[in-house]
């Protein structure tokens, strides 16, 4: 299926793991014809997305910014403009949970840090990217939210807050800009093998899985494909949305 | 994208009308590769979309069958095996509403039979079959208005088949197949004309989804054929809005 993402610009926030969502959905939405922004605080694994996505035979830039600070963000999609001169498609994918373990244990700087990772910083990068999807009367948002959302997160729960505060933002933005020719939805992973949990299965992680239907964790690939699809205009129909991309796990609402 | 769906066989049912969503899929499914039956109780529109199927250089076959009937849906499902040895997407899209008072038996008949336990039929008649391959992908139909409750009690069947998406999902999630459904918003289909819509009900409707359009039979394809490849493995249990933002959760 043509997903019609040629000569798109994209911009994936959080995408210098090497072994993250973001690198998928980079390389996977390059795959498809897009430029990409690679953006991450750790600019060298940035870099590395970037030259993976030029092996591609796209464009690509790697920009340091911590999507937490809206000048850093400006200023990145300020770039990106520069160069690209039009950003089509946002990934918010940039997240992490700092405050782990029992609940009264946590320090309350690290539920900041959550909170502004993982909602806050979407936000600011829908903000910074808005007014050029609206002129064009053209976009696609997508943010990563988590499983937790849907099903709680236990020992992550400024975690599980932030990110079902992502659904909510998904929502409420997928209203306010639905007649202008924008979608936004969201994501909702089961857990996966990246940095999140150390980038290792460890015997927790593994309990996890047991408990999933399809006795598997989550692959990166797994969500880059959710992503082509809602990055693409044959989901346009589809608004305001989160998506379990979790084996099974969720099959509450 | 290519959607690695060359070669695969899928079951659409309910794809006769040439209006509705049944063709749409069936065509799409066919422009990705895919061999297609074509069941309907209207064989001529089945017929019909079998052949615009063979027209895209794929094989077609067009049965007839009451999906409200047991033994009619054992049949197909066992003509559609021995025509093309295997089924490995199942698409549960017949449906219809029965309208009248929420308190009359009559109307919860049809309700129920079709877009319930129709659907119960020939899932049951098609999963041994995956078991045994260990391999399939089935996507039944709700509604938006399985979400808002405002489609009576069509609604309510149209929220029995959330349940039953549910449930398969969780039972065959570990043999590798995958069980989703979609909740389309409202088409310009044949569920408004039995539905009687008049033109400013329509109007007034589209007013309320958040894009400001109905659903199309080619957006509800396109979501078919993302969740029939492999490309969404990992989703199972799900059923999907297809509906412009009418209802989100």
């Amino acid at each position: 299926m043509d997903l019609g993402l040629k000569d798109k610009v994209a911009l994936v926030t959080g995408a210098g793991s090497q072994i993250g969502f973001g690198k998928a959905i980079a390389l996977t939405l390059a795959r498809e014809g897009c430029d990409v922004i690679c953006n991450d605080i750790d600019i060298e694994g940035a870099e590395q997305t970037a030259a993976e996505v030029r092996a591609l035979g796209r464009r690509a830039i790697a920009i340091k910014a911590d999507v937490t600070k809206s000048a850093e963000v400006n200023d990145m999609v300020k770039k990106a403009l520069e160069e690209f001169g039009k950003i089509d498609i946002l990934v918010n994918n940039a997240g992490h949970a700092f405050a782990r373990g029992p609940f009264v244990e946590q320090k309350e700087e690290d539920w900041d840090k959550d909170i502004n990772l993982n909602l806050k910083g979407a936000m600011i990068c829908a903000k910074a990217v808005l007014p050029n999807m609206l002129e064009r009367k053209s976009g696609k948002i997508i943010n990563i939210s988590s499983g937790a959302a849907k099903r709680g997160g236990p020992f992550v729960e400024a975690y599980g807050a932030a990110k079902s505060g992502v659904g909510g933002f998904t929502k409420s933005l997928a209203l306010a800009i639905a007649t202008q020719g924008i979608n936004v939805n969201c994501i909702a992973p089961a857990i996966a093998i990246t940095n999140f949990v150390g980038g290792k299965l460890t015997p927790g992680v593994q309990r996890m899985i047991d408990e999933i239907p399809q006795k598997r964790a989550t692959t990166p690939q797994d969500v880059a494909n959710m992503v082509a699809f809602l990055a693409s205009d044959v989901s346009a129909h589809v608004t305001g949305q989160m998506f379990s991309v979790d084996g099974g796990s969720t099959t509450t609402t | 994208m290519d959607l690695g769906l060359k070669d695969k066989v899928a079951l659409v049912t309910g794809a006769g009308s040439q209006i509705g969503f049944g063709k749409a899929i069936a065509l799409t499914l066919a422009r990705e590769g895919c061999d297609v039956v074509v069941n309907d109780i209207n064989i001529e529109g089945a017929e019909q979309t079998a052949a615009e199927v063979r027209a895209l250089g794929r094989k077609a076959l067009a049965i007839k069958a009451d999906i409200r009937n047991k033994d009619e849906v054992d049949n197909m499902v066992k003509t559609a095996l021995k025509e093309f040895g295997r089924i490995d997407i199942l698409v549960n899209n017949a449906g219809a509403p029965g309208i009248g008072p929420p308190t009359s038996e009559e109307v919860w008949d049809i309700n129920v039979n079709i877009n319930f336990k129709g659907t119960w039929y020939v899932t049951n008649a098609v999963i041994p079959h995956m078991r045994e391959r260990r391999s399939g992908k089935i996507v039944n139909f709700s509604s938006s208005v399985a979400r808002s409750g405002t489609g009576g009690l069509y609604a309510a069947a149209k929220e029995a088949v959330i349940g039953l998406t549910k449930s398969w999902a969780r039972e065959l999630g570990p043999l590798g197949i995958n069980v989703n459904g979609i909740a389309p918003g409202m088409g310009d289909t044949g569920f408004q004309i039995a539905a009687k819509a008049t033109p400013e009900q329509k109007q007034r409707f589209i007013s309320t989804v958040p894009m400001r359009r109905l659903t199309t039979p080619q957006d509800i394809a396109n979501t078919v054929a993302f969740l029939v490849s492999d490309v969404s493995s990992d989703i199972t249990g799900q059923t999907i809005q297809v509906d412009g933002g009418d209802y989100m959760f």
